[in-house]
Order: structure tokens, then sequence, then C-alpha cells
């Protein structure tokens, strides 16, 4: 039987475990097809992100790495892949402290077509997707399946290009079954909005399951833990590992 | 208990620009669920009833109202009050709302909790209400807290609580908080999260305060009863819960003055405190689901801090006393490690009473305020909590050859037997089964 091969959106932490290593990774993501690129800026405190990421973010703030080295490490992925749709993902001290309009000022800059942060909701988000529509760029909020219809109907009043689902009640890192009620929560979000549904998606079978009810399937903790364990084999070895990952997930093997 | 503290409660979660809601959308459901199940519970006079009563016969309430007199009159200033919190059961304020909030948690009919604690006051003040209430408890504490407060895991653990070492991060507190946010995420079907602390998303700085301003109403009927005019309130200044809830019932009244005392470590370094109100390194931020004043670096990410004392390390300050301090009406000092050690060995020496490291950052800017008061003028310290607990910190400090000399015997003892002990703890655990298989 033939498939048409899903479109995936991967994510990576910028500058883990080194930028080569991190570039490797991008490279061997967009060699397997992915759609889109969500990359994270690390911060000390990422309370919605599971352990493998968490630890991936700690390791890159150990080396002293700046919130100017992400957005370099941005503007180096746009400028080897610039048809890949950037997102950065990241939490929102970073973009307070700095100033939400400078951040998003400076992601424009760097080449990135749109935010996601989880701890701005998108009734509280301080301004962030009015920045973003000055820039050019899109605000992403996450839906959860937890939401009552009355905030679910304000958020698609915001009318959202995307929507990020977190399907599961819970973090990142844990296995996902599409069960009839993430199928259920999926109808809720309608068809209005471009859903990027993800959280704890590891392999080809759950990919593909969701598949035709999004229009990208997320992947995260996967890769991580893909780069952590052959990171030691070094950078060819972490763009092989990934990109076959991603064709797996992709049901085009 | 609603209509007297609603004047202070904020304003759609907000206190001026502090405080909020900023949390992953997976997390609003439950708070949504918790505002209003609180609302309902300070409202119904059966749980008020109810609370007071294990306020009572629980707890120990009301705490007394101490003259320190002897301090005083060595001080030669301001009269010194101690209002003696410590003397709580589980030795400190934070069984006022772990108690309550385990009970609001039944009402909403949860039936595991989930905690996070730093010094483990709050850990230890819930697992205990835990176990009196028949409700299942995690408590989240980062590893060098586990390393420096095993006295209250091993409180904990006797109360029956699991306790987790977070490893993650600073593996202090604000790792700890992480991770219960963590897990509060994917439970909160059948669990409650209590936060120990006046922060934290909307609605827990109202919550927190509300339950802990039963130190405030008892200070103020305490000192009504003894005609005394007081001139000034001290409390430390961690997270803010004790400070918030003694200064309650005063905040809108133009006096007594107000004073919240930080922990000023060994130094003004990055990473040397823990000043958020009165240092130039901390700024506005939205950390742990809540706008405030956190001590962060020039990207936003979360700075080190430091403080003898393990309650008062947290990088960030409770929303509503943000605002209270940028308002004026509460004013912020801090104290250091030095200070609060001297603080503390002052009033054990003189008043027989032994203050927490936390609270001997209160004691010893009660100190220094009443040295420059008349003595016709009176100030009150919360003693949030007794010191008991501090003993592996201040023993090595106080008498270190003494203390050195025990521990080394005592090792040696538990080396010696160590096969009969391991041998114990697994009968015990055996014996546990058997006799909750019979019943």
């Amino acid at each position: 039987m033939m498939r048409m091969p899903i479109r995936l959106m991967a994510h990576l932490v910028a500058g883990y475990p080194t930028d080569a290593i991190a570039l490797a990774a991008a490279k061997g993501l967009v060699e397997g097809g992915v759609a889109y690129l969500e990359i994270q800026l690390p911060f000390s405190d990422p309370s919605a992100d599971g352990k493998a990421i968490q630890s991936a973010c700690a390791h890159t703030l150990a080396r002293n790495y700046k919130l100017s080295d992400g957005f370099g490490f941005i503007t180096r992925l746009h400028a080897a892949y610039p048809s890949v749709p950037l997102f950065i993902m990241t939490y929102g001290n970073l973009a307070f402290r700095l100033g939400i309009d400078e951040f998003v000022r400076r992601a424009q800059a760097a080449g990135a077509s749109g935010l996601i942060i989880p701890d701005l909701p998108f009734d509280t988000d301080e301004g962030l997707a009015q920045a973003c529509l000055r820039y050019g760029l899109t605000s992403v909020p996450v839906a959860a399946p937890s939401m009552t219809d009355t905030r679910l109907a304000q958020l698609k009043n915001t009318h959202p290009q995307f929507i990020y689902a977190a399907l599961r009640a819970g973090i990142t890192g844990k296995s996902t079954d599409i069960d009839q009620g993430t199928l259920d929560f999926l109808g809720r979000l309608g068809s209005s909005s471009k859903i990027l549904g993800g959280f704890g998606i590891r392999e080809g079978t759950q990919a593909q399951a969701l598949a035709p009810h999004v229009h990208a399937v997320v992947a995260g903790s996967v890769f991580v833990e893909l780069i952590s364990s052959h990171a030691a084999a070094g950078a060819d070895a972490v763009r092989l590992a990934v990109r076959r990952k991603v064709e797996e997930l992709r049901a085009i093997t | 208990m609603s209509d007297q503290t609603s004047d202070q409660t904020s304003d759609q979660g907000y206190f001026d620009r502090f405080g909020g809601c900023y949390v992953a959308e997976v997390l609003r459901r439950p708070l949504e669920e918790l505002t209003i199940a609180f609302n309902q519970a300070v409202a119904d006079p059966g749980f008020i009833e109810e609370l007071a009563q294990l306020g009572r016969d629980f707890i120990g309430r009301p705490t007394p109202l101490l003259y320190a007199a002897n301090a005083s009159r060595e001080i030669g200033g301001a009269q010194i009050y101690i209002k003696m919190e410590g003397l709580a059961h589980t030795g400190a304020h934070k069984i006022n709302n772990a108690l309550a909030q385990a009970l609001l948690a039944k009402r909403m009919g949860k039936t595991r909790i989930i905690a996070e604690t730093g010094a483990g006051q709050h850990g230890l003040a819930t697992a205990a209400a835990c176990a009196r209430l028949n409700l299942s408890c995690t408590v989240y504490m980062g590893e060098e807290d586990v390393r420096r407060q095993q006295p209250n895991v091993a409180g904990m653990e006797l109360f029956g609580a699991t306790v987790v070492s977070v490893d993650s991060g600073s593996k202090t507190l604000k790792d700890a908080i992480n991770e219960a946010m963590r897990d509060w995420a994917s439970s909160f079907a059948d669990t409650h999260y209590i936060i120990g602390s006046a922060l934290g998303p909307a609605p827990y700085p109202d919550m927190v305060r509300t339950f802990q301003a039963v130190i405030g109403k008892e200070t103020d009927v305490q000192i009504s009863e003894r005609g005394l005019e007081v001139e000034a309130l001290i409390a430390c200044v961690g997270g803010g819960s004790n400070a918030i809830g003694f200064f309650a019932p005063f905040i809108r009244r133009d006096r007594p003055r107000l004073i919240g005392v930080e922990a000023g470590g060994r130094g003004s370094g990055v990473g040397q405190h823990a000043v958020r109100m009165t240092s130039a390194a901390a700024g506005d931020g939205i950390i742990h689901g809540y706008k405030s004043r956190f001590l962060v670096d020039e990207d936003g990410q979360v700075a080190p801090t430091h403080s003898i004392s393990a309650g008062l390390d947290y990088p960030g300050i409770g929303p509503q006393l943000a605002a209270l301090g940028e308002s004026g009406r509460i004013e912020f000092t801090s104290a250091t490690d030095e200070e609060a050690l001297d603080a503390m060995r002052f009033f054990a020496r003189h008043e027989g009473v032994v203050f927490a490291l936390e609270s001997a950052h209160g004691g010893a800017a009660a100190l220094r305020i009443a040295r420059g008061l008349p003595p016709d003028k009176v100030v009150v310290v919360n003693m949030s909590g007794r010191g008991d607990k501090d003993i592996f910190i201040t023993s090595p400090i106080f008498r270190p050859v003494q203390w050195k000399e025990f521990l080394k015997a005592e090792l040696h003892r538990l080396e010696a037997h160590m096969d009969t002990l391991v041998d114990m703890v697994v009968d015990s655990k055996d014996s546990s089964k058997v006799l909750g298989g019979a019943i």
C-alpha cells in the first residue's frame, strides 16, 4: 500500500551538545525531509519540558551559551536551509527580559517564521502576538486537551495561523496513544488553523496514526535522545541517525 | 475568613503589575478548578470550622506572643515581642497552609498530594497533614536541600511521604518546583499540588496568604489584648508566605511599619545572596507561572543564589510582596548569614528561644531596628520557625570540634551495627505489610 510521506516538525535544542553536532543534526533532519524545524532556545527552568530536553538545555547553558548564540545558530540554519520554516520555541522570561518587541525583531532578523512560548498563553502573552504581527512572524499558541470549550473558543477567536496541540495531558518525552480522547480533542480544534500535533511521538506507527488528523506531526524528545546517544560517535553519526528516524516517522523507509 | 481578607485579594490574579497565571495551557484547567473550589471553601462555614478545629487540636493554635524582656533590656531600644509561630506543629508556619490546602484537596475529591520543598519545612508540614487526612503524598526536594536538611527528610518519610530528590538545575527549591509542575501536568485529575509559598500562578498567592493570615490575625488580637501600639512588624522573606500572612490584616492600615527581611548571604556578588527587592541585580521576570522580581542574568536565565538558610535562597519573591514593596507599604531590608547566626545565638542565650535560620534573619533585623528606636516603642518579629532542624548547619559553626567527634562516633556505631540495622529495616517493612493485610 502506498502512503504519502507525512509532514513532520522536528525539534532541536540550539547548540546542543555543540554547535557542530547540532548543525549536523539539523542537516540530518532536513535530508530526511522535515517540513518545519522547531528550535528551542535553552532556558534555565524549562518546566514544560521533560527530562531529555531539560538536560539538553542545562548542558548547553553550562557551556556559557547565550541568547545571542541561540539567535546566531538560527541565523546559520536559515542561511543553510532557507526553504525550511524555522519556529523558535522558548520560555517567556527570555523574551520578557529582552523586551517582547526586541525579541521578536531579533527572531525575525535571524530568519525565524514563528514563535512558540508555552508559558505566555494566548490571553496573557505580554503582547507577543501583536509584536509578531508587526514583524511578519506567526505566534503559535499551545492548546491542550484539558482546555474547556469556552477557553478553546477564545483561543480560536484569535484566528491563529497555527495551533500547537499538546496531545498528552503532561509533558514532552512520554509515549502517546492516538486514542479517542485525542481524536475528540483534535476535532474540537477544528480546521481553521494548521494543527501542529505532538508530545511524545517516538515511532513511525504513532506518527502515521496521528498524521491524517493534523497539519504536521511534531517530534522532539526522540531527536534529542538520538543526538545524546550518538554525539560521542561524531557529527556524521548524529546526522545519519537523525535522518533515519525522520524517514521512519515519515514512513518513507 | 474571606470577608476579612478580601480587600487584599488580587485583581484577577494581579497585584499591580505582578502575579498572573503564566502556565502551560495544560495547567489552566486545574488552576481554574482550584480557584473555584478555594473561593467556595472559604465561604463555607463548615470548612472554616473544620480548619479552625484542626488548627487548635493538631497545629496548636493560637501560637503565643512572647515579650522578649531580656533581649529588649540587652538592646536598650524598643521593646521586642516574638510571635512564636515556630511552636506550631512540625516546627514552622508552613503547616497552616499545608493543612488548609490538604483539606481543600479532600473537598475537591483529590486522593494524592504533591509538594515542593526547600528547607524541608513545607514538605514536612505537607507530609504531616497528608498523614492526618489520609492522603497519599509525594514531596519534591532539590538534591542539595536533601543533603543539608536530612532531619526533615527523615520526618517526611516517617509520615509516610515519598521524598523525590531532584538532581536537575541548581538542585534546590526552584528545581523542585519545576519537577512538581511536571508531575501535576500529567496527574491533576486525582492530584492537588500544594505550593508552600505565596507565589506561583494564580490562585496560589491569594490562597496561601489567606491560609497564612491566621498568623497576623492572632497577632492583631494579642497586641490589642495587651494594649500595645506596635511600631513595626518584622518577618523574613524567602518566597514570603510567613511575611504576607503575618502582615495581611495590617496591609490596608497606615501603621504599623511592615518590614520584610531578605537573605543577604555572604556578599553582594552574583550567587552570594537572595536579595530580590533591593539588589540592583534583580529585575522583573516571568518564571514558575507568575510575574514578579527575580534574580536573573542579562539573558533572563535564573541566577544562582546563596543563603545559609535553605528556605530563603529562592530566586523569586511572592508577587503581592513585590507589589507592596514597590508601593512602599512594605519596607525591605536584608540580613547576612553572619547576622542571622548571631541573632539565633542571641535569642537562644537571652530568651531560651531558638529561631530557625530563616526566621533568624527577621530576628537580626528586629535587633537592628529596635536599637534605633526609643524604649517606649514596640516591634514584633515573627519567628516563623524554630531552629531544631538546623543543628547540622549550626553545630559545625558553633562547636566544630565536638560536633566532629560526635559524628565520627555515630558513624562508628552505625557501621558496627549496619547488618543488624538493615535487617530491621526489612523486618519493619514486612510487618507493616502483614498488618496492612490483616486489616
